[in-house]
Order: structure tokens, then C-alpha cells, then sequence
């Protein structure tokens, strides 16, 4: 077949064209045969060396404060093995060497690895705080591990322990799922577990950047590829005084209690302590198993949070504000004085004085004084449930302070509705009767104890606990009137001054409060508390403010199984109180420590 | 009389697309979504379009030509003021869900056009004033494309017009000129258009361990990825420079590294056999086509995709200098396979037709 003539140089410059084409393909070839053919091992090996190792930079947490600024919370240095997963090629001869230099033993190293998230190449913290020794055993053997790191890392510290274990609380590992919803939390990062430290948990921490680094198969690192900053959390400065809990502390030695005390005109909480308590930093790295059985299984349970999960019948501690109640409805008379022999009989049943033979005629300010219960069984019956159980919320009862968001307890006021709803059976009339006394289907927490003897102090206005600076909102207005809130006020302050109150003892503080002793068994008649196994002792209760003319603490204190409220759990509240006010005269008490400077919105004066 | 389509060129489209879609399927996992399934849509789509622009008569292009350049003009023009940025070129027109990139098809447009022109010219060489409408049928395009700017699909432009010049048949003497203006211009453009990161990549290319963890880190990790492939390869989806994140672009700029260090020497010369029997069919409708316009339109096409293979790989195999231009058929986007899959048709075309008179 013949092709035109006239299209010959075309196709002469055409197969040209083509030729050099192919011939560059050629060279390509050629190429390619001279990196995977000649070098191919070569290059194999750099690949083998190659390893882009992503590291998380930690973002610290940020420090906590007392309201001297003392330091609760801060990070100290310590170091850490990381082991990256996707490098390691025998990973049971890692986990044999770590146990041999002890970092890990390998049931745990093994649960770590099971635990890891796959698919980030995330390194996977399998040991901390390490020994000198045990940081150059690792770094010596670094070429037999290349897929090990030792690391430098920030890990919690409490310098209080135990004494702020509950108030600050403790931190945990993250958990997978929250990993999964938050693609910025690194798998292995601490969050806040329980306390302030859960509760302001997004303020206070920070946030991780990362760095990529190249590393060689010996686990050099050749050089940075590419890095993020991280983020440092903010510092928090709490209302609470380390020196008071400290006091407190040592208060109760080793009795069962809470103690919370604050600032009755601001809300701001200065103590907050539940015994026993517990080292927080257990929970700070990885808690071993053995560990966390021992305090689960502690009969005295260190790990609640009595002051705000305890409830407890408070016993005559509520006795001011049946008083209050009776007054505001004009149901009595200060004056007006009942007859008490010991015991009254109501709806058939024989109601029972604490004191046996009986207080005689008492008025208002005797009841309160001597804490004579057959007054309150008739102001009680008088009012009725309802009645009292609105009057209680009106001071706080039944209802979260706020101070935790997660943990704290409502507390429980029963009522006929309550009784049908919740417990399944009819309400008894003389149900309210007991209520009258702080007994029966009535719990409080220490928390609402002190807020509502905050109120009494404060001149009957509501105030919220907080530990932490809250905005500021306007001065809420009395729920009572002042002129009957200052008959229950004298009342009580003739419970440590008066010549038969209950808490006469500590009559050289200048303080006023209430006793309280709640029954958690019913006694026989003729047998002493005293006498009872421990655990169904009476709690002791004493709630206080001081000083007298403007108070400035009001504080509420349990001890549980302990006894008689006065005699037990009122020098835990005196010692609070006289250390309160020895530390208030001292001189520079106001101006001693300015607050961190990057501290937003702390409490410095309260 | 009409012939069927080339059955050897429609082995090497089906033979490149297989080893796209497998190398997309290793990465998607990295990358992290699906490619596999969109690029197999658009594959079947390129075929079609191969097909269906077969059956179209090639004076049907020779007419439609200055259409569609000026369609193409208006396209561009249409992309510069109602363009969608992505990576900082505004290079990409939104239909509907998909998104277009209009300087893909404007090149065909330039390739119609161009063969169009020179086809009805008479004789064997060109005069001064065809180069000067040459090179301003290309430039102006060209012109509006590094506005965008997309500096890597502009330079695909240019073998276009290289083509045109070398089959029209410039004098001697043009040549000479022709260099020097070059080498003038690539000196001025060194001094005063490039910026400091394209030097760096000029420069890579030269000394190769320069920075290793700048400018010569995407080069670099290419070149372990590929001569750690060996003779063999380590496998599809188990080339750790791949699965590890070693390699940038994966799904795109450096597919074929993926691909080379899965299959090592045997898939890179097996992938390379198939671009040679490409483009030997293409060699083949240029050179026994009775029609002028069909070898030029042949001749443009060929050198086209010839110098995107060659530049692609060069860059890959640490050869040239970084700047993104896309391996043919195998490279991850539906515009690019799509219009070489058109420019394929076409020839196609010229080749079924080749015995018909005009």
C-alpha cells in the first residue's frame, strides 16, 4: 500500500520524535533498574532505618492553689519508657527485659499492649518513674530495643497528700472511648478522676502537641521533621486553707468524719476533709491491682467523699430551723413554755426525751440550749410534714450545694409523696415526729449542714459553697425574718455560753453552734450508746460559726459512730475555729500571697 | 473502509488502569478514604469516552477545533474569576457534587486546534509568521493557566507547542535562535520568577542530600520507596515507606513509588512495557495514516503524554526537579484520566478513518 509522498518529511520528523522518546524511556529504565536491581539492598536498609516516630509534647496541667498560695497540685519531672508498638519485632523479649530491670512486670506490660489504640502510631507508655539506674539500663541497651524511648515526662504531685486527697482529688488514665470522641486527647494522657481536679478538668488541662521525628533503627533520632507546640493548662486557685485542713486533720486522727467550714457571708469553702483519707498519687501513674483492692475493700472506705456523698440523719443540729419555722408560722411563742417529763405519747406511741427524767418546763431558748426533744416532738407534730419539709428546703436541704458537679449527694427529706413514690408505703404521721428531731426519713450532708449554719450566721441569707472564684451575683434576701432568726441565734449561742448548754465546755471560744446526736440504731431503753458494737454507735454532729459579733466561719463537723455530738465532734469544730481565728489576728493575715499571676478568676480575700 | 479500534492500545489503557487501581487500593487506608471505587467509575468513563470518540469522523474535529479553543479560552477565563482554591490554585470549576478542572480539556482543545492549523498549511516547513501563531495559540492559554497558577499543568503545554514546531518544520537557523532564547529566559526566570522553594527543589536534584528534611525529604523518601521494591517487591499494601506515611502525594504525584516498592523491578518494567506499547500505538497511527491532520494530531498527542510519563517519572526517580505534574492514566483524578482517555479516542479516530479520502 502506498502512503502519499507529500507527508514523507513529516513522517520522517514524526519517527524521529518517537525514537528519542523511547530512547528517554529507556534511560528511565534504566534507572529504575540501577535503584531496585543494583542498589535495591541499599535502599532497603534505609528503609529498615527509617522510621518517622511521632512523639506527643505533653501540654501540663496547670497548678493548684490554696488561697495563700500554697501549692495542692503541681507537676514534677520524672521518666518514662515509651515502646512503639509497630517497631518492635519481638515484642515478648521486650516485655522480658523490661521485668528483668524491673519497670514492668509482664502480665502488666502484656495488658498495656492489649489496651493500646491501634492505628496512631502511638508510642505506649509501659513504664514510669524510673530509677537512675533503670534510665541508663534502658539507654544501655538501646540498640538491642530500638523501639524503646526513654522520655522525660511531668507527673502529679499533691505536696498536701492525704490532707486534700478528696477536695483536690486525683487523676486517672483516659479511657478508650474518650480517646475515640476527642481525636486531641492522647491515648495515654491523665484527666481528672474525682474533686476539683475532675471538676475544672478542661480549665487545667492542656493541651498536647506533637512532634515527628525521623529515627534511625537504632533508635537515634536523626532529626525533627515537623512539631507542634503544646498548650500549658491554666492554674486554678481554690478558697480553701491548707493550714485549717491541716488542723482538721489532725482533729480527727483516726476517726470516720467529714468536716466542712466557710465563709458564711461569701459561700467560699476554707475546709473540706472526709477521714480517713487516702494517698491521691497512687492513682497518678497506673494503679496496680493489689492497690486498688486495699482501698476498695477498706471497711472504713477512704475513698468516699464524706462532706459531700455521706448522708446522715443530722439529729439536733436541725433543730434551729424547726425553731424557725415554728416562729415564721407564729405556731410558737418564744415565751411559751411545754412541759417536759421525758417522753410524750403521740399517735399511740411513746415518743422519747434524750434526757430521761425530763427538762421540766422548758421555753424556745431552753429547747435549743439543753436540746430537749419533747419540745420539738410537739412543734413537729404541730407543723407537719409538709410544713417542714419546705421550710428545710428553704435552707438548703435536699438539694446539691454545686460544689461537684458528678459526685455530690442530695441528701433525702421524706414526705407522704416521697414515702408512696419511692419507698412503696404509707407515710405514718409519727414519722414527722421523728423528723422533728433530725431521726427518721431525714439526710443531710455535711456540706448542706454548714451551708445552712452559714445561714444562720450570715443573717438567713442563701449562699453557695464554692471552692472556686463563681461570677458574682447579687446579695440574695433573708428566707427569714431577722427579728426570729436572732432568738434561734441567741439560743444557739447559749449552747456554748449558756449555763446548761449542751456545749458548755468550749464556752472560752467564741463561737455558737448546736449538737446533734443521730441515732443509727434503736437504742433499748437503759442502754448507752456507749455500750453498742462501733458501727451501730450514734453519729456525733456539732455545727458552729464564730466569731459572735460578725461571723466569719461557720463549720460542720461529723464524726461517725463517734458518740455524743459535744463531746466528740465539738473540739473538732472548736480546734478549726480557734486556729480560724488565732491565724485572722495575725499580722499580714490579709496580704500575705499575692495569687498566681496567670490565675483568672481566684478567690484571694474570700 | 472503517477499522476497529486497536486492540493493543485498548490492552495497554486496560493494563496501566489495573495497576492504578490496585496501587489506589493499597493506599486508600493511608490516604483515608475510599479511591478505589471513584477512580474505577471514572476508568469505565475514560473508556467510554475512548470509545465513543472513535466512532466520531476526524474532519468532524477538524471543523469543530476553533469551538472549541474558544470554548476553552472562555473556560479559563470562567475558572479565574469563578474558580474553587484548592492548595492554593484556583484551578478547579464546581458542578454540581464533582469538581472540574477545565485546564485538563483546554489542553485537547489546544491540541485540536493546533493540528487543525497546521494541517492546512501548505508545504513542508513553516514561515516566521506560523511560528509567531504557534507560539501565541499555546501562550495565550498557557498565559491564563499560570494565572491561576498552576505552574505543573502549564508546563504540560509546552511539549505542545515544541511538537507543532518540530513536526511543521522550522528552519535550521530557529533552531539556533530558538535555544538561545531558552537558555536566556530560564536564566532570567531563575533570577527573577522562581521562588526560593522551586530553587530548592532545582537544587535537591543536584546534591541530593542538601536537606534532607526540607526540600529533599519528598525526593528522597521516593527514591527509598522505590529501590527498596527490589527485584521482587515487598508486597502489595506491605511497603512500609507506604503504609508508614514515609511517602507524601501517595494517590497522586507518587503513585508509582507506591507501586514500585510493592512490585519491585518486575512491576515497574511491566508498567513501563505497557506506556511503550501505548505509545508505540500512537507511533503507529502517526506514521501509517494517510491524513496529515491525523499525524500531526497523533504526533502532538504522543509527545504529550510522552512528556508527562518522562517528567512524572524523572521526578519520582530523583531525575528532575519536583513539580507535580501527574503520571497518565495512573494517577489518582477523574479530569486527567478523562481527557487522556478523549486524546486516546481521538487518535482512535484518525486511526479507524486512516484509508477514508478527505
Amino acid at each position: 500500500m502506498e502512503l502519499r509522498e507529500d507527508l514523507r518529511p513529516f513522517r520522517r520528523r514524526a519517527a524521529a520524535f518517537f525514537f528519542l522518546a523511547f530512547a528517554a524511556l529507556g534511560l528511565l529504565h534504566l534507572r529504575l533498574a540501577d535503584l531496585q536491581v543494583v542498589h535495591g539492598v541499599t535502599w532497603r536498609n534505609l528503609a529498615e532505618n527509617n522510621r518517622l516516630r511521632r512523639v506527643p509534647l505533653p501540654g501540663p496541667r496547670g497548678w493548684i492553689y490554696d488561697r495563700r498560695g500554697q501549692v495542692l497540685a503541681e507537676n514534677i519531672p520524672t521518666w518514662e519508657v515509651l515502646l512503639f508498638p509497630n517497631e518492635a519485632e519481638e515484642v515478648d523479649a521486650t516485655g522480658i527485659f523490661l521485668a528483668r530491670i524491673g519497670i514492668s512486670d509482664i502480665e502488666t506490660f502484656h495488658q498495656r499492649l492489649a489496651e493500646r489504640r491501634i492505628g496512631r502510631m502511638a508510642p505506649l507508655v509501659v513504664g514510669e518513674d524510673l530509677s537512675w539506674d533503670q534510665v541508663a539500663a534502658v539507654r544501655s541497651h538501646q540498640s538491642d530495643y530500638p523501639e524503646l524511648a526513654v522520655v522525660s515526662r511531668f507527673r502529679r504531685h499533691y505536696p498536701y497528700g492525704e490532707l486534700t486527697a478528696h477536695v483536690v482529688g486525683h487523676l486517672r488514665p483516659v479511657s478508650k472511648s474518650e480517646v475515640e470522641a476527642d481525636p486531641r486527647l492522647e491515648p495515654d494522657a491523665m484527666v481528672g478522676a474525682t474533686g476539683i481536679e475532675a471538676a475544672e478538668n478542661d480549665f487545667i488541662a492542656g493541651s498536647s502537641g506533637d512532634r515527628w521525628v525521623m529515627a534511625s533503627a537504632v533508635g537515634l533520632q536523626l532529626g525533627v521533621v515537623s512539631e507542634s507546640d503544646p498548650a500549658p493548662g491554666h492554674d486554678l486557685g481554690l478558697t480553701l486553707d491548707i493550714e485549717l485542713q491541716r488542723v482538721a486533720a489532725e482533729a480527727f486522727g483516726d476517726q470516720a468524719g467529714a468536716v466542712v467550714a466557710l465563709d458564711p457571708q461569701s459561700g467560699a469553702v476554707r475546709v473540706m476533709y472526709s477521714a480517713p483519707s487516702f494517698q491521691p498519687e497512687v492513682f497518678g501513674g497506673r494503679l496496680s491491682r493489689s492497690d486498688w483492692r486495699v482501698l476498695q475493700e477498706n471497711p472504713a472506705h477512704p475513698l468516699q467523699n464524706r462532706s459531700l456523698q455521706g448522708m446522715y440523719p443530722p439529729g439536733s443540729t436541725i433543730k434551729p430551723f424547726f425553731a424557725l419555722a415554728g416562729l415564721e408560722k407564729g405556731l410558737i411563742d418564744p415565751q411559751q413554755t411545754v412541759y417536759c417529763n421525758g417522753s410524750v405519747v403521740l399517735y399511740g406511741h411513746r415518743f422519747r426525751c434524750w434526757r430521761n427524767g425530763g427538762h421540766g418546763f422548758v421555753n424556745l431558748e431552753r429547747a435549743l440550749t439543753e436540746s430537749c426533744d419533747v419540745y420539738f416532738y410537739l412543734l413537729g407534730q404541730r407543723l407537719g410534714i409538709e410544713e417542714m419539709a419546705s421550710w428545710l428546703h428553704r435552707f438548703g436541704f435536699g438539694e446539691r450545694t454545686g460544689l461537684d458537679p458528678v459526685f455530690e449527694a442530695k441528701g433525702l427529706i421524706g414526705t407522704p409523696e416521697w414515702s408512696r413514690q419511692v419507698r412503696g408505703t404509707p407515710w405514718y404521721p409519727g414519722e414527722a415526729v421523728s423528723v422533728s428531731i433530725g431521726q427518721g426519713p431525714l439526710l443531710v450532708t455535711v456540706v448542706q449542714l454548714a451551708r445552712s449554719f452559714a445561714m444562720l450566721a450570715n443573717g438567713g441569707r442563701p449562699v453557695t459553697p464554692y471552692l472556686v472564684s463563681p461570677q458574682r451575683a447579687p446579695r440574695p434576701d433573708p428566707v427569714v425574718d431577722p427579728e426570729h432568726l436572732a432568738l434561734v441565734d441567741a439560743a444557739l449561742v447559749g449552747v456554748v455560753h449558756g449555763p446548761h448548754g449542751t456545749a458548755r465546755r468550749f464556752n472560752a471560744i467564741p463561737m455558737a453552734g448546736k449538737t446533734g446526736t443521730a441515732q443509727v440504731a434503736r437504742l433499748q431503753e437503759g442502754v448507752d450508746s456507749k455500750d453498742l458494737a462501733p458501727e451501730l454507735r450514734h453519729h456525733a454532729w456539732f455545727a458552729a460559726w464564730a466569731p459572735l459579733d460578725r461571723p466569719e466561719l461557720a463549720v460542720a463537723v461529723i464524726v461517725e459512730h463517734g458518740g455524743s455530738g459535744g463531746s466528740v465532734a465539738g473540739p473538732i469544730a472548736g480546734k478549726i475555729i480557734e486556729a480560724f481565728l488565732s491565724r485572722r489576728t495575725q499580722d499580714g493575715f490579709e496580704a500575705s500571697f499575692p495569687p498566681p499571676s496567670d490565675q483568672p478568676a481566684s478567690d484571694a480575700s474570700g | 473502509m472503517e477499522h476497529r479500534v486497536d486492540p493493543w492500545l485498548i490492552l495497554a489503557v486496560v493494563g496501566i488502569l489495573g495497576a492504578s487501581l490496585t496501587t489506589l487500593h493499597t493506599v486508600s487506608r493511608v490516604v483515608g478514604t475510599n479511591l478505589l471505587m471513584r477512580q474505577l467509575l471514572w476508568g469505565v468513563a475514560g473508556l467510554m469516552t475512548l470509545w465513543m470518540l472513535s466512532r466520531v469522523r476526524p474532519d468532524v474535529y477538524l471543523r469543530l477545533a476553533p469551538v472549541l479553543y474558544g470554548a476553552g479560552l472562555v473556560a479559563l477565563l470562567a475558572v479565574l474569576i469563578f474558580g474553587v482554591a484548592r492548595g492554593g490554585n484556583r484551578a478547579w470549576i464546581a458542578i454540581g457534587p464533582l469538581t472540574v478542572q477545565p485546564s485538563e480539556f483546554v489542553r485537547l482543545a489546544v491540541i485540536l486546534m493546533v493540528a487543525a492549523w497546521l494541517a492546512d498549511r501548505r508545504g513542508d516547513r513553516l514561515k516566521k509568521r506560523d511560528v509567531v501563531v504557534a507560539v501565541l495559540l499555546v501562550g495565550i492559554p498557557v498565559g491564563l493557566i499560570i494565572l491561576e497558577p498552576d505552574l505543573g499543568v502549564a508546563l504540560t503545554f509546552l511539549p505542545i507547542l515544541g511538537g507543532a514546531l518540530w513536526l511543521g518544520g522550522l528552519p535550521r537557523t530557529a533552531w539556533i535562535v530558538l535555544i538561545v532564547l531558552g537558555v536566556i529566559s530560564s536564566g532570567a526566570a531563575w533570577r527573577y520568577v522562581l521562588k526560593p522553594y522551586q530553587k530548592e527543589r532545582v537544587l535537591t536534584l543536584l546534591e541530593p542530600e542538601r536537606d534532607p528534611f526540607g526540600a529533599g525529604y519528598q525526593v528522597r523518601q521516593s527514591k527509598i520507596a522505590v529501590g527498596s521494591g527490589g527485584i521482587t517487591g515487598q508486597g502489595l499494601g506491605r511497603g512500609s515507606q507506604s503504609q508508614l506515611r514515609f511517602l507524601p502525594a501517595q494517590h497522586t504525584d507518587f503513585a508509582f513509588s507506591v507501586w514500585a516498592e510493592a512490585t519491585g523491578f518486575v512491576g515497574t518494567t511491566m508498567l513501563l512495557l505497557a506506556y511503550a506499547l501505548l505509545f508505540s500505538r500512537i507511533a503507529k497511527v502517526a506514521l501509517t495514516t494517510d491524513s496529515r491532520h491525523g499525524l500531526i494530531l497523533a504526533g502532538l498527542v504522543g509527545g504529550w503524554l510522552i512528556f508527562q510519563v518522562i517528567v512524572s517519572l524523572g521526578m519520582v526517580l530523583g531525575l528532575l526537579p519536583t513539580t507535580g505534574v501527574t503520571l497518565p492514566l495512573f494517577s489518582y483524578g477523574g479530569s486527567s484520566l478523562i481527557s487522556t482517555c478523549a486524546a486516546l479516542g481521538i487518535v482512535q479516530s484518525e486511526w479507524r478513518f486512516r484509508f477514508v479520502n478527505q
